[in-house]
Formats: C-alpha cells, sequence, structure tokens
C-alpha cells in the first residue's frame, strides 16, 4: 500500500511546488513583456531602471506588492473579501494538471483533461463575483456584474469551439488531441473554431478590448478596486496564469501542441515549441490590449449571441457532418 | 446694424430703455435696461429670436446688486447686454426654464451674492460648500462699494469715443 | 434604453469622482442609476475653485495676466489673449501689427496642443490606452517650441496690454514650419489609428446627440455647437486681432454626436496649421510693444471681449470704476456652459457612453471652477 502510495504523493507535491512556481514565475514574465512591450507600442522606452532593461523591476514590484499594507474596507465583508484572492488562485493552478508540455511532461494526462480544465477555470468567475461583492462598493460591484454574464456568456462559444476539435478527435485528453495533430494542426482545418476560440478567450480572460469588469475609465478598476498590496497581486497572478492556460489551450488543440520542428535537444524540443507558441499567442493578446479601445458592454453581449454563438453551432454541425461522412 | 434693429425694436417694449452702443468700444451691440419684473418677457424674447446665452452675472452696486445678463447669436454679429437691479427682498425671476444653461449662471450668482432667483428649479450652492451660506465673496465693503453711476459709461465720452474707438480698433 | 420610470427601490446613486480616472480632474458627477443606466447624472463643481474673479477685483490690472493661464491649462494663450484685447479694447490701445501676428501664431498653436492632448484624452476614456502617447509626441514639439518664447510650458504669460512681451526669432518661425511638415505628415496616421476602427465608431457614433437648439439653450459653443451643424466660430463671427486677413475654413459636423465633435476638431487642427502656414508667410516687422504707460488708469464703464478658446466662446466682461483695480471682472468660461448640458445630455444613457459623451465635450475643470 504505501510503497504505490509514496511515489504518487512526491510527484504530487513536486507538480504542486512547481506549478505555483511557475505561476508566479509566469507572471514576472508576463508582467515584464506586457510593460515593455506596452512601451514599444508607445514607442517609449518602459522599464530602464533596475537591471539591464529594467528587467529586475518586476522583483522589486512584487518585494513591494508583498511589503505593502493590505487595507480592508471597514464595511466590507471582511471574511469573504480576504479569501477572494485566495480562491481566485486555486482554479487557475489546477489546470496545469493536465497540461501536455511535452510529450512525457504532463502531471497527469485524464481522460476528460478538457472538461477538467474548462469546469476549473470557469470557477474563476465565482472569485470574481465574491470579491465585487465583499469590497461593499459600487464600482466593484459593477465589475463583478459585467464580468459574470461576460463569462458564462463566452464560455459557450469557447466550449462550442473546443467541441468541434473533440468531435474530429473523439477524444478529451489532451495529450491525444496533440497526437491527432502529427500530420496537420488542427487551427487549418478548423480556422473558424479556432478564431472563435481566440476571440471568446480574451473575453474569458477580462482583457482589452474586453476588459469591461476592469474598465479603467469607467470603474476605476472594477472587482479588486478596493485590493491592495497582495490581495491586488493576487489577481494580477490569477489573470496572468489564466492567460497563460487560455493560450496553452488554443496551442494544444489548434497549433498542434508540443510539435513542431524537431531541435537538436532530444525530448527537450516539444517543451520549448510549446512554450514559443503560447508565449507567442500571449504576445499577440498583450498587442491586441494596447491597441484597441474597450467596447461597450451591449455591444460585446450582443457579439457573443449575435454572431459568435450561431456561427460556432454551424460549425460544431458541419464538423459532426463532415466527420460522420468522411 | 439692421439686425440689431429688429432686435431693438422687439426688445423695446419690455425695456426701460434700449441703447445701441459701439461694438468697437465696448464689445457688444445693444444695452438693454429692465425693470425686475419683466426678466423673463426679455429672455423669452432673446430665445425667439435665436440667441444663446453668454453669462448671467452680478454686480454690487449702491443702491441694488444688479444682475446682468449677456446674450449672443450664432448667427449674425449680434451681443446684448441687459440689465436690473434686484428688488427689495434682493430677488429677479429666474430664466432657467427658458434658458436651462442659465441655471448653473444664476446657482453661481446666487453663491457669489446672494441673490434670489424666484422660480428657480434648485437654487442649491454650486461652487461654495454647503456649509458656509453666508460667505459671499463677491460683496463690496462698505468702503469699497460704488455708485451705480460710478461704473457707467461717463455720458460726453461716449460720443466723443464713437469716433475715437473704431479708428483705434478696428 | 430603461425609463425614468424604473421603480425608485430600483435606484442607486453613484458617486463619480472628484478623482476618477475619466472626469480628468476634480469633477464630481452624482449618478442616479438604474442598473447600468444613468437617470439624472448631476455634475458638483467647485473642487477646484480659487475665485479668480474676486482676484481680478483685488489688484491692479496688469497683476492678473498670470491668473488668466491658470484657469484653462490645455489652452492658456487664448485666456490671456482675451484679457489683453479686453484691456485694450477698453484703454483703446493700438497693438502693432507685429504683435498681433505673433499672437496669432502662438494662439493656433496652443490649440492645436490643446486638441492633440483632448484626442488622446478621450481615446483613453474609451480604453486605448495607446494614442494618447502619439499625440502628447507631437504636444511635447510645441510645448517646446511655445517654450523656447514665453518661457513657459503650460501656463503662458506672454501677452501684454498692448503686444507681446518677446518677439520672435527666425528660429522659432524655422521650427515652426518644421513642425507643420511633420504634423501634416502625421495626420493620417492619426486618422488611420482611430477613425477607422470599428470599435471605436461603435463607441462614438450616435452617443450623446446635442442639437443646434440644445446648443442655444445652454450656450454651448465652440466644437460642441460645431459639431452640431453651428458654423459659430468667434474668430469669424466677431473677427478680432488679425483672424480675418486669412484663409480657413469652420468645419461643422451633421449630426451632432460624439463622432461629429472628434471629427470638427480633427479638422481644426488642419485649419489652425493653415492659419499659422499664412501668417507666417506675411509675419509683417516692426515692433511688438505698443507704448502703454506704466500706470494705466481704466476708464470707467464696462467692456466685454469674446475670443475663441480652443474649447468654445471665451469672454471676459468687466466693469470699470475708474481706477487701475477692475470693479467687477466676470470670465465666461466654454467648459462651463458646455458641461451643463450633461444632465439632459446623458438621461438614460449607459455609463460606458456617459463616459464617452463627457470625454467629447473636451472638459477642462479648473477653468470650469476657476
Amino acid at each position: 500500500m504505501m510503497e504505490s502510495l509514496m511515489p504518487e504523493l512526491i510527484r504530487m507535491v513536486v507538480a504542486a511546488v512547481l506549478v505555483v512556481a511557475f505561476v508566479f514565475l509566469n507572471a514576472m514574465i508576463m508582467g515584464y513583456l506586457e510593460r515593455k512591450l506596452s512601451a514599444h507600442i508607445q514607442r517609449r522606452p518602459g522599464l530602464m531602471e533596475v537591471g539591464p532593461h529594467g528587467i529586475l523591476q518586476l522583483l522589486i514590484d512584487g518585494l513591494k506588492l508583498i511589503g505593502k499594507q493590505l487595507v480592508i474596507p471597514e464595511k466590507s465583508d471582511h471574511f469573504l473579501f480576504r479569501l477572494a484572492p485566495v480562491l481566485s488562485f486555486a482554479p487557475v493552478v489546477l489546470p496545469f494538471i493536465v497540461i501536455p508540455f511535452s510529450r512525457k511532461l504532463v502531471i497527469r494526462d485524464l481522460d476528460v483533461g478538457l472538461i477538467f480544465i474548462l469546469a476549473i477555470s470557469s470557477l474563476n468567475v465565482l472569485t470574481i463575483l465574491v470579491a465585487g461583492w465583499s469590497s461593499n462598493n459600487k464600482y466593484s460591484l459593477f465589475g463583478a456584474v459585467r464580468s459574470v454574464a461576460q463569462n458564462i456568456s463566452y464560455e459557450i462559444p469557447m466550449l462550442l469551439s473546443l467541441l468541434a476539435v473533440v468531435l474530429m478527435t473523439g477524444t478529451f485528453s489532451l495529450q491525444g488531441i496533440v497526437a491527432a495533430q502529427g500530420k496537420i494542426w488542427f487551427f487549418l482545418i478548423q480556422p473558424i473554431a479556432f478564431i472563435t476560440y481566440i476571440i471568446a478567450g480574451v473575453a474569458e480572460t477580462n482583457r482589452a478590448p474586453f476588459d469591461l469588469p476592469e474598465a479603467e475609465s469607467e470603474l476605476t478598476a472594477g472587482y479588486h478596486t478596493e485590493y491592495s498590496g497582495m490581495g491586488f497581486s493576487l489577481f494580477m497572478l490569477a489573470e496572468y496564469a489564466n492567460m497563460f492556460i487560455v493560450c496553452s489551450i488554443a496551442t494544444t488543440l489548434f497549433l498542434g501542441g508540443w510539435r513542431g520542428i524537431p531541435l537538436p535537444f532530444g525530448d527537450y524540443s516539444g517543451i520549448i515549441w510549446f512554450f514559443l507558441k503560447v508565449y507567442g499567442l500571449m504576445v499577440f493578446l498583450v498587442w491586441i490590449r494596447w491597441t484597441y479601445p474597450r467596447t461597450r458592454f451591449d455591444q460585446l453581449m450582443n457579439f457573443c449571441w449575435k454572431y459568435l454563438i450561431p456561427f460556432a453551432l454551424v460549425n460544431v454541425l458541419v464538423t459532426a457532418v463532415l466527420v460522420k461522412v468522411l | 446694424m439692421r439686425q440689431t434693429e429688429d432686435v431693438q425694436r422687439a426688445v423695446q417694449a419690455v425695456a426701460v430703455a434700449v441703447t445701441p452702443v459701439e461694438y468697437g468700444q465696448r464689445g457688444y451691440h445693444l444695452l438693454v435696461e429692465l425693470e425686475n419684473g419683466r426678466v423673463r418677457d426679455f429672455a423669452r424674447i432673446m430665445h425667439d429670436q435665436g440667441y444663446f446665452i453668454g453669462f448671467v452675472t452680478a454686480v454690487h452696486v449702491a443702491p441694488a446688486i444688479e444682475v446682468r445678463y449677456q446674450f449672443a447669436h450664432f448667427d449674425r454679429q449680434s451681443r446684448v447686454m441687459g440689465f436690473t437691479t434686484v428688488d427689495a427682498a434682493g430677488a429677479v425671476p429666474t430664466i432657467a426654464d427658458i434658458f436651462p444653461g442659465a441655471n448653473w449662471h444664476e446657482r453661481e450668482t446666487r453663491d457669489f451674492y446672494g441673490v434670489v432667483f424666484t422660480g428657480h428649479p434648485n437654487l442649491e450652492p454650486l461652487i461654495l460648500p454647503e456649509e458656509d451660506v453666508d460667505l459671499k465673496p463677491l460683496l463690496k465693503s462698505e468702503k469699497n462699494l460704488k455708485d451705480a453711476a460710478a461704473v457707467r459709461w461717463p455720458e460726453p465720452k461716449v460720443a466723443e469715443d464713437t469716433a475715437a474707438a473704431p479708428a483705434a480698433k478696428e | 434604453m430603461s425609463e425614468a420610470q424604473a421603480p425608485l427601490h430600483h435606484r442607486f446613486h453613484l458617486n463619480m469622482g472628484p478623482q476618477h480616472p475619466s472626469t480628468h480632474g476634480v469633477l464630481r458627477v452624482i449618478l442616479e442609476m438604474d442598473g447600468e443606466y444613468v437617470l439624472n447624472p448631476q455634475p458638483v463643481l467647485g473642487y477646484g475653485h480659487r475665485m479668480q474673479e474676486k482676484m481680478a477685483e483685488a489688484r491692479a490690472w496688469p497683476g492678473f495676466y498670470p491668473n488668466t493661464a491658470r484657469m484653462d491649462y490645455a489652452g492658456a494663450l487664448h485666456y490671456n489673449h482675451g484679457y489683453c484685447a479686453l484691456i485694450e479694447r477698453l484703454a483703446g490701445i493700438e497693438v502693432p501689427p507685429r504683435a498681433e501676428y505673433i499672437r496669432v501664431i502662438t494662439s493656433e498653436l496652443n490649440r492645436i496642443a490643446s486638441h492633440l492632448l483632448w484626442y488622446g484624452a478621450l481615446l483613453l476614456d474609451l480604453g486605448a490606452f495607446t494614442p494618447i502617447l502619439y499625440t502628447f509626441d507631437d504636444r511635447e514639439q510645441i510645448l517646446d517650441i511655445l517654450e523656447d518664447i514665453t518661457g513657459s510650458r503650460l501656463t503662458y504669460c506672454y501677452f501684454r496690454a498692448g503686444g507681446v512681451s518677446r518677439d520672435i526669432d527666425d528660429k522659432f518661425v524655422e521650427r515652426t514650419r518644421a513642425f507643420i511638415t511633420r504634423l501634416r505628415s502625421r495626420f493620417p496616421m492619426l486618422e488611420k489609428l482611430v477613425n477607422g476602427n470599428v470599435i471605436f465608431l461603435k463607441r462614438v457614433e450616435g452617443v450623446g446627440i446635442i442639437d443646434k437648439d440644445m446648443c442655444q439653450r445652454y450656450g454651448a459653443t465652440g466644437p460642441v455647437a460645431r459639431g452640431a451643424g453651428v458654423p459659430y466660430d468667434v474668430r469669424r463671427a466677431e473677427p478680432y486681432s488679425v483672424y480675418p486677413e486669412f484663409d480657413f475654413e469652420i468645419p461643422v459636423g451633421e449630426n451632432g454626436d460624439s463622432l461629429d465633435r472628434f471629427l470638427v476638431r480633427f479638422k481644426e487642427m488642419e485649419q489652425s496649421l493653415r492659419i499659422i502656414e499664412q501668417a507666417l508667410d506675411r509675419l509683417p516687422d516692426g515692433p511688438v510693444m505698443a507704448k502703454v504707460p506704466k500706470k494705466l488708469k481704466l476708464s470707467p464703464g464696462d467692456v466685454s471681449f469674446a475670443v475663441e478658446a480652443a474649447r468654445g466662446e471665451l469672454t471676459y466682461y468687466l466693469i470699470s470704476d475708474g481706477t487701475e483695480v477692475p470693479y467687477r471682472m466676470r470670465i465666461r468660461v466654454p467648459s462651463y456652459s458646455n458641461l451643463s448640458v450633461l444632465p439632459e445630455l446623458c438621461h438614460g444613457m449607459l455609463l460606458s457612453d456617459l463616459v464617452a459623451a463627457m470625454g467629447s465635450l473636451d472638459l477642462v475643470i479648473p477653468e470650469i471652477d476657476r
């Protein structure tokens, strides 16, 4: 009994530590990338002071945020207010369990991997609602309400677009889907699903032009208006980790996952390809964010229900028919 | 100017005195002295003639505070200056329902001078804090208060300057 | 649109400002809301109030020069211009032609700077962060040019009754010409960045419609009135300085929505460039300051002077009692009247549209508060 349990336990602990470490690392990389890229988009140098090209700035910022006092509004719901940032962390850590980083590097390749990810990541909206509600601030509540409406709506086209791929491969296992892309990557066969997924993904991660829950010019900072210090940074960590998850699903399902031209690193080349693709997509999201204005809330919802969902539905139907016929 | 004459005729009916003045010297075309009770009629005429509201303000002179209205026109070069004095209760009828733009100007005037605009929909302090109801910053002290005649253009000089000013300015 | 008859218990108040990212300064708006719909926005003024009108009454008239620039920090030279021209009108001072040309050139540069700032700020309100840094780049050039000649970057105190405080040199002319070429080449980019963007158009088209009647009732002027199709520009309607000598158009909109106000301001920048070009070409020689006695008593009487500031009609109204110190000074600022439209304009709007409509009014709060 013990003999079989121990290696599994060690494996889990190592995985958990690695994942949490990676979430922090990812936030630092993305924080740096976002600030540096946005700076160059805006024709300014950006971070330059701390370390070469400001590379250590994020470390300093992290230290500062950890050291900062966590201000809790007097009339907020103290328990929920403290709980929300912590809660926001769980749903972004769990999906890492099933993401295939390479042929061998996957913590656990579940048969229902895709469903697992979708189920877990939709919990995220709950934490935003808790944060917005417990803050006892109208702006926060606005942000939370917007976020709930937006995330629930955009989950539908997201699911439908992924379903098209699942229909083709006949598996929910992410490794299985990657294996099915040996000859051709699915974004070539399923362009509509891919585009739908990216749009829905931007909305799911609350990024501009769909960043209505934290629309700065309208709602100051939306659901995390009242958060300071580490409370705020946990939300930031979650946002970047969410981006990573959304992009890695896109990579796995549409861009061939860890596949790529063989590099002279043996098994490691898969990891390199995977990260290249994921960060490529994330840079793309950053690029969009710093280029476009924000949509209005009703426009956002109309776009989802009137265009995205019908297109995605038709796409699923066509795929289903074709899969049956061919 | 012919257009100004039109207005002059229309305003004549409600005014105590209507004086066309030299634009180059004063920056407006028509000076209209009004009775306190006819302000709304004047504003209505201005509205019907297509004038827009420039500003409403007051000036503290002896014996009573004067309230001044300036209107201008989008399509023609015509600027009209109306003025009246507050009544014994320090009040003047509001024109905020005819020109909603006057709403804030009247509230501001009330803030600074304490002039009451009767019939105003919402005569709350606009710029000054609610607590300082007695603070009327633009009222002159006894020492500095001037007579209304002291701030008028001197009568004979108007004729002289009318000849001199256009040459100087235009 | 949600109706005003929404049950009372659905309504709540949202306090926007005085520290809010899209009220650009210290404006506070109390919004009565029903969900995301704004039923009754009531601006609360006075957070930046300095009682400029009282200050004008408390000192000899030359002492008020620096104050003029402190009202509208984005278009300070127009405020300089209005005040100096007012004193000149009252005292009958004739300004040398070279000074008038310099006034026009610098004023128009300032107008462009103000519009560039607004262009970025509106886009910022709509959630696009990048354009403001592009326009700041161009605006910086203007500030540098003006700094060289006036000594300050924002709150200029350059015009004097009777002329300007310093003559311009060849370097100024050269730099201004270079700037005109530069900005002209940047226009297509600024236009492409924004005007063709679907998200932007959807956010401003048909949002916040102000018609001519509303402009008349509220006294809204400047680009707000011109966006509503009213070709009212003080530079044409009541010509002052040497503006009649220049050939320029008054761009007007059709529908009076936020997009029209946007386009009007955008086209105005081009017209300002045209005016500057013509003025530079015809710049006369001569003195830049008329002979004005050191101690000048103002003759008794009242005098009004209107100029076209970047945001609309700015009127100084002075009542003098024959001393050096003005007896009463009234400053009619354009943003004040333009903002008073807000409760009627934004009734029944979405919160996001309110932000867009308010951005398109181009408000400068210290100017409103004075």
